[in-house]
Order: structure tokens, then C-alpha cells, then sequence
């Protein structure tokens, strides 16, 4: 069964809709913006003590991607061979069934009736805590962001920021249900305090859990390592408490090298969160040796495809050299007016606008590539060059080639493009719609409902033209 | 030195002014401007909608009528970014266009770049009595570096101020068909862009940008925001802005 199937990305104009008018969403997406912007220009900046330039590193960056993205297959062959001669167990899996499938045996194989997750967006893309949770397995998220929105009973809204969209009243409800406790009123101030009684509560389940389960940043071909970058200090428990550690990423997370890896570390997290380092950067090879006291009897890499590899080759190669930073998201005028459920699937913003599409089916997830302004701030903030809008409007061809678009629209466009290429007849209609907008104008030159585009009338005035176009007046002057 | 003045539908249909502010201020500075009379749409919404096909007939029509200019002038970045970016590489696997496109789109610049990177202007004509602040519209800023040209020339202007609004280069969420098809979440963003300029509190918005302008207004003004002005910045330069 494809993801396609539990997409929302087909309701994406009418769940836009709803989350434009969410007052506490608005309330939680007013505040993080300026924190996400502000804080990646500061991070960007300080490049220069190290005597870098932003632009030069991203090409670097995008040259180390570059490089992986076209040899794929031969730097996932080494990859494994790596991480088998380390101790690793190396399997793969063609979609999120076969993700499900192998986490679920293996959890058998071990008697895993727990296990303690850290962030996966792989996870996401195989729905797999709903399979581990009716294969009698309890899966519990330990990144704060996705604890809280586990007790929702939601997906993530961002990346990074799983819980972005909750206000911390929100929070505070949910902690006090489960945490069976009365609520109270809570501050910022107060947000450490809340993460301790996260904390508190986590830390039985990483004691307890039998197997654990993260993604990865990168996959490191030259060692067969995983690398985690995170800030909780979460991730080193998932990965190293438990008795068997399952790492579930995507095949084109490859990088040759560490000395890459450590290039590919100046921009992550500067672009993720302006964090010049992470608090916790590990590297994870094999399994725990005879003479260590930490670390997993077994580790076991689970290698997704799910539509990655058809994009290598394809106009869409550019979009696997993402390193998941958000970014894009982070700087999109889109994203910051919806929060990131309007999207429909796991990926939010201008990167979900791209691989929603491509990874549930073009014809899923048609409005997507259309929710771009074109301002290609994406682009422009992006650590590994990919041109987003670009892509998007690729999309969008396709969507038009294939007879996609709704009859009306192509029908407007058609017509708008016949009498375009006739400059007689377009003269005689921009002159007739100059005075027709005109008219519909009232005393004080404004156009308040506008029949054509409704959408656009219902939250402006249409500054009403003179009622004569440019060319009729040109051509009177130059008569006089 | 010969030049063509490329108008967009946009000006001709909404804003005539904006034109014949365009054609002031290239005629004082001492070209000889020709308006090529059948003019009509870059074919960017085609482009955008992804209609290649269409796209790409309506880029041939205005190369056919732009070449042989020494320059082609746009007021707007938006359409000189079609211009200039999209043409030629909508054509470039096409033998008999793709030569004619870069020609064209090598000549073709928006206004503010025309008259500060190539005509190097030191005075323009405008008075503008208040101040002003600048929206740096996307596919301009973005696509074709413009951002010093416009606020050089407006330090030009007699008696302008120029006071810069937080988060200038965000988007105003226009979009073209953007703003129509996802009209309530267009609304959202540009509410931001409302508060910025009223935090800044200046005078008059200015932009080079017809439909980010429309845009904005649309939205000042159902905001009940009756007093900031709206302007082009060609209506400004050139001393045609209504006050």
C-alpha cells in the first residue's frame, strides 16, 4: 500500500483554510517565526569568525551531496559493508510496509514490548508507531516536541519543531492529563520545568524499553556510522540504553566521509537553528565490543527507499541532496501562515510542497506545488542550493502536461493566451475591461467585490484603474 | 541611444501612470524611447501556471517585437526577471530562438537597474515631500540582485526620506495567481507586510512592482489604512505621484 493512501495533501486549500482562521496556531506561529529567522541569520553570521563565507560553503555542501546523489548504489554497497564489518545487521525496505515489517521481527525476535524512539521523519513516512502499537509493542516518543504531540495524538508539524504549533497552554493540559496532575497557569518561564517533568517521566521508559529506535542525520559510508544530531540529550539514551538499537533512514542520507560529514556540520545546524554546533553530536558504529560496558547487543539499519531512488537521474535529483534542516519551511511566508498539518503528509513547507508529491503521487497532492508565492526564500536560505521553486514549478509542468489541472482553468488560460498573441483584439478588450473596472469601482476608487477573483476581493479593495489602458493614452498623445 | 519600453499588461490595464512615469524619465535622461506597439503579456502566468507550451509562444511574440533595441526597459522586476531568466531558458533547445532569447534578455533590464547600473543617473526629476518606505519585491531582490538601484534613486528624489520597514524582503504574498487561488492564506501574509509598514509609519509605500503594489494597497486599505500612499517607484522618480 503506498503512503499516498493516508495523504491529506489532496484537502490542502480547505485545511489552509481552517488554519488560517486557528487563532492559537496563529498565536504559536507569530512567535516562532522571528526565533527561527533571527536565529539562522545570527548562526549564518558567525561564519565569518571562522573565516568562512556562507555561499562558498554551501557549494561545498551541495558539492559533497552532489557526489553522493549520483552514485548512489555504489556508496550504499560500501555503507553496508562497513556497517556489517562493525557488527551492524544491514536491511532494506522498498516503502513504509516493509519498514513496518521489519521493525515489528525484529522487536519479536528480541522480545521488545517496548520501545523508546527518538525523531524519525522515516517513522512518520511508515505511520510506524500505529503498526508497533497494534503488534502489542508500546512506542513512546522521548524528543519533547514529539512526547507532546504523542499525547495529542498528532503528527508533527515541523522537522525540527515537532510541536511548533502548540501554544503552551496546550502543552500544559496535555502534561496534567497524563501526568495526572491539575493544570495551572504556565509561562515561558516555566517551560524548563515542564521539559524536568517530561524528563522525569522519560527516563523509566529509557530504563525499561527493550529496544530503541532514531533516525540518522547522515549515514557515514567510510565508517558504516550513523550520526545523530540532536539537542535533548534524548537521542543517546534511544541509542544506547536499550538492548537493540534500530536506526530507520533514507538510502540517500549517504556521505563519504567524516571529513564530509564534518563540512556538511558547519551549515546543519547554523541553517536549523542557528546553533553553531548541536549540544549532542554522536557517531554510532556497530554494536557494543567485548570489552565495552555501553551500547547495544545489536544495532540494525533499516534502509528506506520509498520512492527515493526513482528521483536519482530523474528532473528531480536535486531534491535528495536535503539534509533536513527546515529551513526552507522556517523562511517560507506559506508555511508561517498555516503551521504544517495543512500540508497533508510528513513533510511541511516548500520541501513538502516537493516531496509529497513525488513520494504519494503527483496526482495526490495537487494544490502543493501551487502553494509557492515564487518568493524563493527557500531557495536562497537553502544549504545545499536546491532550487526549490524550480522544482515546484517542474511539478507544476507535469501537473499541466498531463491534463491535471482543473477544465476551467486550463480553459482561462488558453483563451487568456489566444488573445494575448493577438495585439488588435487585446487592445479592443483591455480597453473595454479598463472602463468595466472602472465603473465597478465606488466613489472612492476602490473595487470591493470582484467576480472574477473572488478570493482575491475578500480580503482587499482593488485600487480601481483610470478606465483607460496605457496604450490608448500613449497612442493619444502621440496623435495630439 | 535607442530603447524599448516594455509597458507589462499589468501597468497598461491597472496603472497607466506608471508607463508614462517610466517614459518621462528615460526621455529626460536623454533616450529615444519607442513603446513597440504590439505588446502585450510576457506570458509569466503562463510560465507559472506551467503551461510551457503557451509560455513559450508568448516569449517568441515578445522577442520578435524586442529585438534590435539597444536596450529593452521594464518597470518591473518581475517581468524583467521572465525576461531576462525564463526566456532563454525556455528556448534554449530550440535552434532558431535560443540565440534571439539571450539577445534580448542580455539588453533587457528593469528601470531602477537601467537607470542607476546603466545610464548611471545623478539627478532625477521628483520632488516628494515625506517619507518613504521600500518593498523589495521577490522575483527582483531575488532574481536579479535588485536592491541598492531603487533606495540610491530614491536618495535622488528632493525631499524624501527614506525609512526602511522591518523584514523589507519578506514576501507580500501576492504571487500572481497565488493571491487568487489560496486568497485566505495570501490575505494572512500580507497582513504581515500591512504591519510592517505600519510600524514604520511612513508616508508612502513604495515598490517596483505593480502587482505586489496592488496587493498591498488592497489590503492597507480594507484594513481601513486610508493614509499611507501606494506608489511605484517610477511614479516617484519622476515626480508623478499623485499627493
Amino acid at each position: 500500500m503506498k503512503a499516498a493512501v493516508h495523504s491529506q495533501a489532496m484537502h490542502f486549500q480547505a485545511r489552509a483554510g481552517v488554519q488560517v482562521a486557528n487563532k492559537g496556531l496563529q498565536k504559536a506561529l507569530e512567535k516562532a517565526k522571528p526565533l527561527f529567522v533571527g536565529k539562522r541569520a545570527k548562526g549564518i553570521a558567525g561564519l565569518a569568525e571562522d573565516g568562512l563565507g556562507f555561499e562558498e560553503l554551501r557549494s561545498t555542501c551541495e558539492a559533497i551531496r552532489r557526489r553522493v546523489v549520483d552514485d548512489l548504489d555504489v556508496w550504499l554497497e560500501i555503507f553496508e559493508e562497513r556497517a556489517r564489518a562493525s557488527g551492524a545487521e544491514v536491511l532494506w525496505a522498498r516503502d513504509g510496509d516493509e519498514i513496518r515489517r521489519h521493525v515489528i521481527d525484529i522487536a519479536r525476535r528480541h522480545g521488545v514490548t517496548k520501545a523508546v524512539k527518538s525523531k524519525s521523519m522515516l517513522s512518520e513516512e511508515a505511520r510506524l508507531n500505529e503498526a508497533l502499537s497494534a503488534a502489542g509493542i508500546r512506542p513512546v516518543e522521548t524528543d519533547l516536541g514529539e512526547y507532546i504531540i504523542q499525547l495529542a495524538g498528532e503528527a508533527p508539524s515541523h522537522i525540527i519543531a515537532p510541536a511548533v504549533h502548540k501554544t503552551i497552554g496546550e502543552v500544559e493540559a496535555l502534561f496534567a492529563k497524563e501526568h495526572g496532575r491539575p493544570a495551572g497557569t504556565r509561562t515561558s518561564a516555566d517551560i524548563p520545568a515542564m521539559a524536568r517533568e517530561a524528563r522525569a517521566v522519560l527516563r523509566q521508559h529509557f530504563l525499561s524499553a527493550e529496544m530503541g529506535i532514531s533516525g540518522a542525520n547522515f549515514l557515514i559510508a567510510e565508517s558504516g556510522s550513523a550520526a545523530l544530531v540532536t539537542n535533548e540529550g534524548n537521542g543517546r539514551m534511544v541509542t544506547t540504553l536499550p538492548r537493540v538499537h534500530v536506526v530507520i533512514t533514507g538510502i540517500e542520507k549517504i556521505v563519504p566521509t567524516l571529513e564530509d560529514f564534518a563540512t556538511l556540520m558547519r551549515l546543519l545546524p547554523r541553517s536549523a537553528t542557528g546553533q553553531s554546533i548541536s549540544n549532542y553530536v554522536s557517531l554510532l558504529t556497530g554494536t557494543r565490543g567485548a570489552n565495552e560496558t555501553e551500547g547495544p547487543e545489536k544495532t540494525v539499519f533499516i534502509l528506506v527507499d520509498n520512492g527515493r531512488a526513482a528521483l536519482a537521474g530523474s528532473d528531480f535529483s536535486d531534491m535528495l541532496r536535503c539534509i533536513r534542516c527546515g529551513a526552507c519551511m522556517n523562511h517560507c511566508p506559506v508555511y508561517f501562515s498555516l503551521g504544517g498539518h495543512a500540508y497533508g503528509w510528513v513533510y511541511p513547507g516548500p520541501m513538502g510542497s516537493v516531496l509529497t508529491p513525488l513520494y504519494t503521487g503527483i496526482e495526490n497532492a495537487l494544490d502543493l506545488p501551487h502553494a509557492s508565492t515564487g518568493c524563493n526564500q527557500c531557495g536562497s536560505v537553502c544549504p545545499v542550493n536546491i532550487p526549490l521553486p524550480a522544482l515546484m514549478h517542474r511539478l507544476r509542468e507535469i501537473q499541466d502536461e498531463r491534463g491535471l489541472r482543473p477544465r476551467h482553468e486550463r480553459f482561462a488560460l488558453r483563451a487568456w493566451g489566444w488573445l494575448a498573441a493577438r495585439p488588435g483584439l487585446y487592445r479592443l478588450l483591455t480597453r473595454r475591461a479598463a472602463r468595466y473596472l472602472r465603473w465597478l469601482a465606488d466613489d472612492s476608487g476602490r473595487i470591493r467585490v470582484l467576480g472574477l477573483a473572488p478570493g482575491w476581493s475578500d480580503g482587499r479593495d482593488l485600487p480601481a484603474p483610470p478606465g483607460q489602458t496605457f496604450h490608448e493614452l500613449y497612442a493619444a498623445r502621440k496623435r495630439a | 541611444m535607442r530603447l524599448a519600453l516594455y509597458v507589462t499588461c499589468l501597468v497598461d490595464l491597472m496603472r497607466p501612470a506608471i508607463g508614462f512615469a517610466s517614459l518621462r524619465l528615460l526621455e529626460e535622461a536623454g533616450c529615444e524611447v519607442v513603446v513597440p506597439p504590439g505588446q502585450t503579456c510576457c506570458g509569466q502566468p503562463a510560465w507559472s501556471a506551467g503551461n510551457r507550451p503557451l509560455a513559450r509562444d508568448l516569449a517568441k511574440k515578445a522577442i520578435a517585437e524586442l529585438e534590435g533595441y539597444d536596450y529593452v526597459v521594464i518597470p518591473s522586476g518581475s517581468c524583467s526577471d521572465q525576461i531576462r531568466n525564463v526566456y532563454p531558458q525556455l528556448l534554449a533547445d530550440d535552434p532558431a530562438w535560443a540565440a534571439r532569447a539571450q539577445a534580448v534578455a542580455a539588453c533587457s533590464y528593469e528601470l531602477s537597474c537601467f537607470l542607476k547600473d546603466v545610464l548611471q543617473a545623478e539627478v532625477v526629476p521628483g520632488e516628494f515631500a515625506g517619507s518613504v518606505t521600500y518593498h523589495d519585491s521577490c522575483k527582483g531582490l531575488r532574481g536579479l540582485g535588485i536592491k541598492a538601484q531603487p533606495r540610491a534613486l530614491l536618495g535622488k528624489v528632493r525631499g524624501l526620506m527614506l525609512a526602511e520597514m522591518p523584514d523589507c524582503e519578506e514576501c507580500c504574498g501576492f504571487g500572481g495567481a497565488f493571491a487568487v487561488r489560496f486568497g485566505d492564506v495570501s490575505t494572512a501574509i500580507v497582513d504581515r507586510k500591512c504591519e510592517a509598514i505600519a510600524a514604520v509609519g511612513a508616508d508612502a509605500v513604495v515598490g517596483g512592482d505593480l502587482g505586489c503594489l496592488l496587493n498591498i494597497e488592497g489590503r492597507l486599505r480594507r484594513r481601513g489604512d486610508n493614509r499611507t500612499q501606494v506608489l511605484h517607484l517610477a511614479e516617484v522618480l519622476a515626480g508623478l505621484a499623485p499627493q
